[in-house]
């Protein structure tokens, strides 16, 4: 076989609006969200941190 | 270490090898051996990470932590960031046109010369680092254990090979999960007790006062001179660029996360780690500090690294020695004197007191600085390399003098799979850009699949061997660490800067990106060479270099671009 012929495309042409599987996050745009709202909620955690003890 | 400790490491070493070789055997099709199976999205999400955490990442953070407290966190910060980027924009692109390596993706959207740029310069800067990290751990191990450094460097180097070369992409995804897991295991353990020896008196909101009032707690550093190494600036921005450059153009991470079932799968895995990263360094790096505290109420040595203490010994006389010993045990001893009466008056309520003893421990703490540092500038006299940094020795010392038998072999253990995981994704990473980038494109372009799986095994082991090579060498070139991370950060932004152009500039065609990558790899050399700044910054300056450049040549000389939208970030909606 030559393994220049590989199979092309292969995934689902909209990927933003595929689901996501997950029970709550139930589009990507909700995953990204959930992922930026716990770094800055770490960030301001350390900030805290930071500001409290030093 | 005992016998104990021995047969821990070495049956949880060989038995995850054994099973890593077993669970893959037989793979024959390229894209199995090369992208992996069907990989859940939990399994790409630790593979990403076990690639990332290298052994020195387990030695030196806790050690990090230690000496500079939590600053070093904000290294982490563009992460999240970079990885949603990553899973908008650069995931399906590389699924849709079902490449092998980040680099074919460049080939499809612009030219076969931009392809080989970008394998070039990932192989250049992959392959001279590619030593280290077996080398960094081992010169840390033998020097603690005695253990004979080439023959440890010789057989972990081994090891990795067989296994990599046996099961290809998914030996590496499957055996990293264990190796993760037996990592996570040492390190929690080693936490656990930890606490268990911090003073009994001793509780929470102390701990906390105590490493604040030295300054260990200072996560977010808001300063904005560049020269500052860790800043909130320099880790969200230089940061981004960092990580994006990292997980999006380095094909030992874009390797691990295009062995997914699915683009969800692919996807998952990074959002988990996008999740994860800042909270497992955060708790590495605390695991650090709380060593500081155990170490202000414990005996602690004048140098963590035996090699600087043997250096010490030899370059001054036995007086001034005893009178370096001496005079730091005498200041180790006054601080913790204060701090035990710091406790007392906290505790009794007198605030007076309290703030009284802790400045008086504060002073004792600088005067035993004072010595170490004086202590520290006689070796440094003596030109020797040895004295490389103490932080790297701190967390295995607590390990050898305080921890039992059998938890030593387990993060003895802990620290080989760590260098194991990183090494074999590396390999493995470098085996699929030659036989995909440089062999089945140039060389044999109607190669078969067995031809390449056969080619890519003798591509792993050639690696390997030159990684090993220039881990056997390594002691030959001065602060060689520093050097090859440096010389990671001068690549990595006009790497990017490949992909950024690749994704966002659709008018842009191969020659004017091909020529501005190369007249940006310039400019960073020259900034390099005359600016001080953090390392951080040159991932953005070298591909926002590498962006305006192609820009310009673009526009200048109207050169000839091919219809690109199926490639570009347009192609994904």
């Amino acid at each position: 076989m030559n393994c220049k012929k590989r199979p092309f495309p292969v995934d689902d042409p909209a990927p933003e609006s595929a689901a996501t599987g997950l029970p709550l996050l139930r589009s990507w745009k909700a995953v990204y969200l959930f992922v930026l709202a716990s770094f800055v909620l770490w960030v301001a955690l350390l900030i805290a941190l930071t500001k409290l003890f030093s | 270490m005992s016998v104990l400790d021995f047969v821990v490491l070495i049956s949880s070493m060989l038995g995850i090898a054994i099973y890593g070789i077993w669970r893959t055997r037989g793979r024959r099709d390229l894209s199995a051996y090369l992208k992996g199976g069907h990989t859940p999205w939990f399994a790409i999400g630790l593979s990403v990470m076990a690639t990332q955490a290298s052994a020195i990442t387990f030695l030196s953070t806790p050690g990090q932590g230690y000496l500079g407290g939590l600053a070093f966190v904000q290294v982490y910060f563009g992460v999240p960031v970079a990885l949603i980027i990553i899973a908008i924009f650069f995931l399906p692109a590389f699924r849709r046109l079902n490449v092998f390596t980040a680099y074919e993706y460049l080939g499809r959207r612009f030219d076969s010369k931009t392809r080989l740029l970008g394998a070039a310069l990932f192989l250049l800067q992959r392959g001279l680092g590619a030593g280290l990290t077996i080398y960094a751990p081992a010169i840390v191990l033998t020097t603690v254990f005695g253990w004979p450094l080439n023959l440890t460097i010789i057989s972990s180097g081994l090891l990795v090979i067989i296994y990599t070369v046996a099961g290809g992409n998914d030996a590496v995804t499957v055996t990293q999960k264990y190796q993760l897991g037996v990592i996570f295991a040492g390190m929690l353990t080693a936490s656990c007790l930890l606490l268990a020896k911090l003073p009994a008196g001793l509780t929470c909101t102390d701990s906390l006062t105590l490493a604040g009032g030295f300054q260990k707690l200072n996560a977010v550093n808001f300063s904005t001179d560049v020269h500052e190494r860790y800043t909130l600036w320099s880790g969200l921005l230089g940061g981004t660029f960092l990580m994006l450059s990292y997980f999006g153009a380095d094909q030992s991470q874009v390797q691990r996360y295009l062995s997914g079932a699915s683009l969800r799968e692919d996807r998952l895995g990074l959002m988990f780690n996008a999740v994860c990263k800042i909270p497992m360094q955060f708790c590495i790096l605390l695991l650090g500090v709380l060593m500081f505290l155990f170490y202000q109420f414990a005996p602690a040595p004048l140098f963590f690294n035996p090699a600087a203490s043997q250096l010490l010994a030899h370059n001054v006389t036995g007086e001034k020695l005893r009178a370096y010993e001496n005079g730091f045990a005498a200041a180790h001893a006054r601080t913790r004197q204060q701090l035990e009466n710091w406790l007392q008056a906290r505790h009794s309520g007198n605030q007076i007191a309290a703030g009284k003893a802790f400045a008086a421990a504060a002073v004792a703490r600088q005067q035993g600085e004072k010595i170490r540092f004086a202590a520290h500038q006689e070796i440094l006299a003596s030109k020797s390399a040895t004295t490389a940094n103490d932080a790297d020795y701190v967390f295995i010392t607590f390990i050898l003098q305080q921890l039992p038998h059998g938890v030593i072999g387990m993060l003895v253990a802990a620290f080989f799979a760590a260098t194991f995981s990183s090494k074999a994704a590396e390999l493995n990473a470098l085996s699929s850009s030659t036989t995909i980038d440089i062999y089945r494109h140039l060389i044999r372009r109607d190669a078969s699949d067995a031809e390449c799986v056969a080619v890519s095994k003798r591509f792993t082991v050639f690696w390997g061997l030159v990684a090993i090579s220039f881990a056997l060498c390594a002691h030959l070139a001065e602060n060689l660490i520093q050097a090859v991370n440096i010389l990671g950060s001068i690549f990595y932004g006009v790497m990017l800067g490949l992909f950024v152009v690749a994704f966002f500039v659709r008018h842009v065609g191969g020659t004017a990106v091909f020529w501005a990558a190369l007249a940006a790899q310039a400019l960073v050399f020259v900034l390099y060479a005359r600016l001080a700044i953090s390392y951080l910054w040159y991932p953005l300056i070298g591909c926002a270099a590498c962006v305006v450049f192609s820009l310009l040549l673009q526009s200048m000389f109207l050169l000839g671009n091919r219809n690109t939208r199926e490639f570009t970030a347009d192609g994904n909606r």
